[in-house]
């Protein structure tokens, strides 16, 4: 596999105040990237990076080996964008949006784009002012979608998308993904970047925090233990051993609940020795890791250390 | 305490139109007290401007207009349609323009009643108003004290608020529109064009005798009634009385309407008034000519405001061609009588005044002017185009940053050419219709040369683009236009040297109606533009778009 987008040290400030700093990663051809993170932490600054509306400070930021803002228009007969915030002229229908811009790209499929229109249902004849949220989503999807582009960089794509909408968004980079297209999405809705993505980055005041494929991601996890045993045992017998951060007794010495991370074999080994009962263990989700990235003391610093 | 409620809150976001349409309309009614000041010097004088109003009588009651007042109240007659934009498009952002926005359902999910809402929203409109009435009638006073009016303090206050009624009967109109439209701007179009009605309405009982009650049916006639700077005439308390009732009227049926009506619908009309059930539709092509690439997209969306600008410019050149003529004898013995005017006409038009050309010459310095006007409104789209992110997509098409420039300023230019073209053709039909020879050559001159001067504020508008935010740059285009426009009419006058005269554009524009194309003047025109463009371009293909 060959790395399609790759940024070098991308560095992007607004006068004083930050964008982003210093984000390096690859995305390998045909895969599906999550760029995770809250409003405001560079997801949007990082996009527009790479489609060469902004130009980076220090860095540098290449799709297909080819120079973000020097080679933009060669860059852009490769991608389909989807902005943060659709914004086209109000006066235009979708149908004359679309059409518009089919033209810029030289000419689409056309039988592809009614196909597209119609998995969207959308009435092209209404003016962009007096779509919904929803359906201006959907204009903006379907010109990204509709000349087949090599690399799809979708800012919170699915955003205002109702959920029948949304599963055909699903399918849509499902498909792309299918025909060894990439597809570059950012978003902070975590079971939609699980649902999705391949790998995921993700990025918190400005820096990128973490990187991975999305079962590496879930496996640098804290989780859950709870073991429940026919006699009173000593809690104390699973402290200090390999992966255990914290434990607690419960039923009076009947039972124990374990704070994980990393591999559960010392813990299975010592909870041989007492008459085990019931052994469950409780995965965490995406969203839990996620939001663990968030908490004010940046409690994953530990977590990130033998992470690419 | 100015966000401490709706009313407080909607009033605070007027106060810059306060200021600015308050000051700017007194000085619009001040600014023909200056000039007429000096014509009003001898019996002969007055006689011939009483005479050369008359020839204006369809236009507004010829009342006293031998003195500052009613020469006032006179000239501002045919501007009671810019004085009523504000409200107009005011009165129908109010309740609508915050619907398309969204921004009344935040509001209407606070704890109080809907009505309160839009009567705190009104009465906020209409202390504007009043506020601008009063601010307008301060600004007349100081102008009369100036130039020796007769009127006093109650007289020009008075005046500020029969205009301000007037306003606000637009302004009813506008927002009972409103609640029948599903947009903004459609509510101010069809409140626009009711207005003009009201006016040719107004209108019609000085053209045709015994139809005043047609006239009766426009509100401007009820507001013509009064003439406050005119102390003889006064003011009319039934007319008064009636514009306050008419706006009450209009404003309680458009909160009734409001208050009763779906959020983001409109009331319901008869089913007959209902425009047909709209099948959606997913076909495509729509073969549309102005889709096919940047440049046919910006003549598409210049194509609407050039077709108005054009009947303004074009018409109006057209006009003063066609009337110039049966206005010499008056206007000669009218200038003959005031050296300063004259000397004003010379400097500007670079001609005797007394001769229909020198005069036309004069008037037709004006026309650049509104061509650059024009040129200000749709950079101003330009730049806003980016701020609001619709660039955003057309960049991330495979079109070159240059390509995507010059295409939108090669549509402002095609529009120019044409406003250019159409002023020139209109102008040498009313030559021929009313039998003023006029020397070809110079007439094209004095009509395609304005071109130049149209691509040169375009230009810099792009150019400062580059840096400034969307109303920064308009600002600078207003101002810069302001500024040279004083150095052009003002400068000579005050006999300012030849190296400032030279800073303002008008200079190179000449007087081409009497001395035709300076042809390397309009050359360096062209090469500032180009240069402008160019270092505009320069930045447009380097910079972070949006920011």
């Amino acid at each position: 596999m060959t790395a399609i987008i790759e940024t070098d040290g991308l560095t992007k400030s607004y006068g004083g105040k930050r964008g982003i700093v210093t984000v390096t990663f690859q995305v390998e051809e045909g895969d599906v990237f999550g760029f995770l993170g809250p409003n405001g932490a560079g997801k949007t600054t990082t996009i527009r990076l790479l489609m060469g509306l902004l130009r980076a400070d220090t860095g540098a930021a290449r799709i297909a080996g080819l120079d973000c803002w020097k080679q933009s228009v060669d860059i852009k007969h490769l991608i389909g964008y989807v902005p943060g915030e659709p914004a086209l002229d109000p006066n235009l229908t979708g149908g004359q949006i679309l059409e518009y811009f089919a033209h810029l790209r030289g000419g689409v499929d056309d039988t592809y784009l009614k196909h597209l229109i119609e998995r969207f249902e959308l009435d092209t004849s209404r003016k962009f002012r007096q779509y919904s949220t929803g359906n201006k989503r959907k204009v903006v999807l379907i010109q990204a979608f509709m000349h087949r582009p090599r690399v799809l960089i979708l800012d919170e794509p699915t955003s205002g998308l109702d959920p029948l909408n949304q599963q055909e968004f699903d399918r849509l980079v499902e498909e792309a993904r299918e025909q060894g297209r990439t597809v570059f999405l950012s978003s902070h809705v975590l079971s939609e970047v699980e649902k999705t993505c391949t790998t995921v980055g993700i990025v918190r005041d400005g820096r990128l925090v973490r990187i991975g494929s999305v079962a590496e991601v879930k496996a640098i996890k804290r989780y859950q233990i709870t073991m429940t045993f026919a006699t009173a045992i000593p809690a104390e017998a699973f402290k200090g051993l390999d992966g255990v951060l914290e434990v607690e007794a419960f039923d009076q010495g009947h039972g124990v609940r374990l704070a994980m991370q990393g591999a559960a074999d010392a813990v299975i080994k010592a909870a041989a020795h007492y008459p085990v009962v019931s052994l469950t263990s409780v995965e965490p989700s995406l969203e839990d890791i996620f939001l663990r990235y968030y908490e004010p003391d940046n409690a994953p610093d530990k977590e990130a250390r033998g992470v690419a | 305490m100015w966000l401490s409620s709706i009313f407080f809150k909607t009033l605070r976001d007027y106060w810059i139109p306060i200021l600015g349409w308050g000051i700017g309309m007194g000085l619009v009614v001040v600014s023909p007290m200056a000039s007429v000041s000096t014509l009003l010097t001898t019996p002969q004088a007055r006689e011939q401007l009483v005479s050369l109003a008359a020839t204006f009588a369809w236009n507004a009651d010829v009342v006293a207009v031998d003195t500052l007042g009613g020469y006032a109240t006179f000239k501002i007659g045919i501007f009671i349609f810019l004085i009523a934009v504000w409200p107009l498009l005011a009165a129908s952002r109010m309740l609508r323009g915050e619907e398309e926005r969204g921004s009344l359902d935040v509001l209407l999910s606070l704890p109080r009643p809907r009505l309160r809402v839009a009567l705190e929203k009104l009465a906020a409109l209409w202390t504007a108003l009043l506020a601008m009435g009063l601010l307008i009638g301060l600004v007349v006073f100081a102008g009369g004290q100036k130039f020796g009016a007769d009127f006093g303090f109650s007289d020009a206050v008075l005046f500020g608020v029969n205009l301000a009624l007037v306003c606000a009967v637009i302004g009813g109109l506008a927002l009972l529109t409103s609640q029948f439209t599903q947009e903004r701007s459609t509510a101010a179009g069809w409140t626009a064009g009711l207005l003009l009605v009201f006016i040719v309405l107004d209108m019609v009982h000085r053209v045709i005798p015994n139809s005043e009650w047609i006239s009766r049916l426009s509100p401007v006639y009820y507001y013509n009634l009064s003439k406050p700077l005119v102390p003889s005439y006064g003011v009319n308390a039934g007319a008064i009385l009636l514009l306050i009732a008419l706006s009450l009227i209009l404003g309680v049926t458009s909160l009734w309407l409001f208050a009763r009506r779906d959020i983001g619908g409109t009331v319901r009309v008869p089913r007959w008034l209902r425009p047909g059930e709209r099948k959606p539709s997913r076909a495509l092509p729509v073969t549309d000519w102005s889709l096919r690439s940047v440049y046919a997209r910006g003549l598409g969306v210049v194509a609407m405001p050039t077709l108005w600008w054009t009947l303004g410019i074009a018409g109006f050149a057209g006009w003063i061609v066609f009337a110039v003529q049966q206005m010499e004898t008056r206007l000669s013995s009218l200038f003959s009588s005031s050296p300063t005017v004259m000397n004003l006409i010379r400097n500007i038009g670079g001609g005797d005044a007394s001769v229909n050309a020198g005069f036309l010459s004069a008037i037709f310095v004006l026309l650049p002017l509104f061509l650059m006007a024009f040129a200000v409104t749709q950079v101003n789209g330009w730049s806003t185009d980016e701020q609001d992110g619709r660039l955003d997509l057309v960049l991330a098409a495979p079109q070159p940053r240059l390509t995507v420039l010059l295409g939108r300023f090669a549509a402002l230019a095609t529009a120019t050419i044409v406003i250019g073209v159409l002023t020139l053709v209109a102008s040498a039909l009313a030559a021929a219709a009313s039998g003023l020879t006029l020397d070809t050559g110079n007439l094209a001159a004095a009509t395609l040369g304005m071109i130049p001067l149209g691509l040169l504020i375009a230009s810099i508008g792009y150019l400062a683009s580059g840096w400034l935010r969307s109303a920064a740059d308009t600002g600078l285009l207003s101002f810069l236009l302001l500024i040279w426009f004083f150095i052009s009419f003002i400068g000579p006058e005050l006999k300012w040297p030849n190296a400032t005269l030279r800073l303002s554009p008008f200079y190179y524009y000449g007087t081409p109606l009497i001395h035709g194309l300076p042809l390397a003047s309009v050359l360096g025109v062209v090469a500032v533009a180009v240069l402008a463009l160019g270092l505009g371009a320069l930045r447009f293909v380097r910079k972070d778009i949006g920011v």
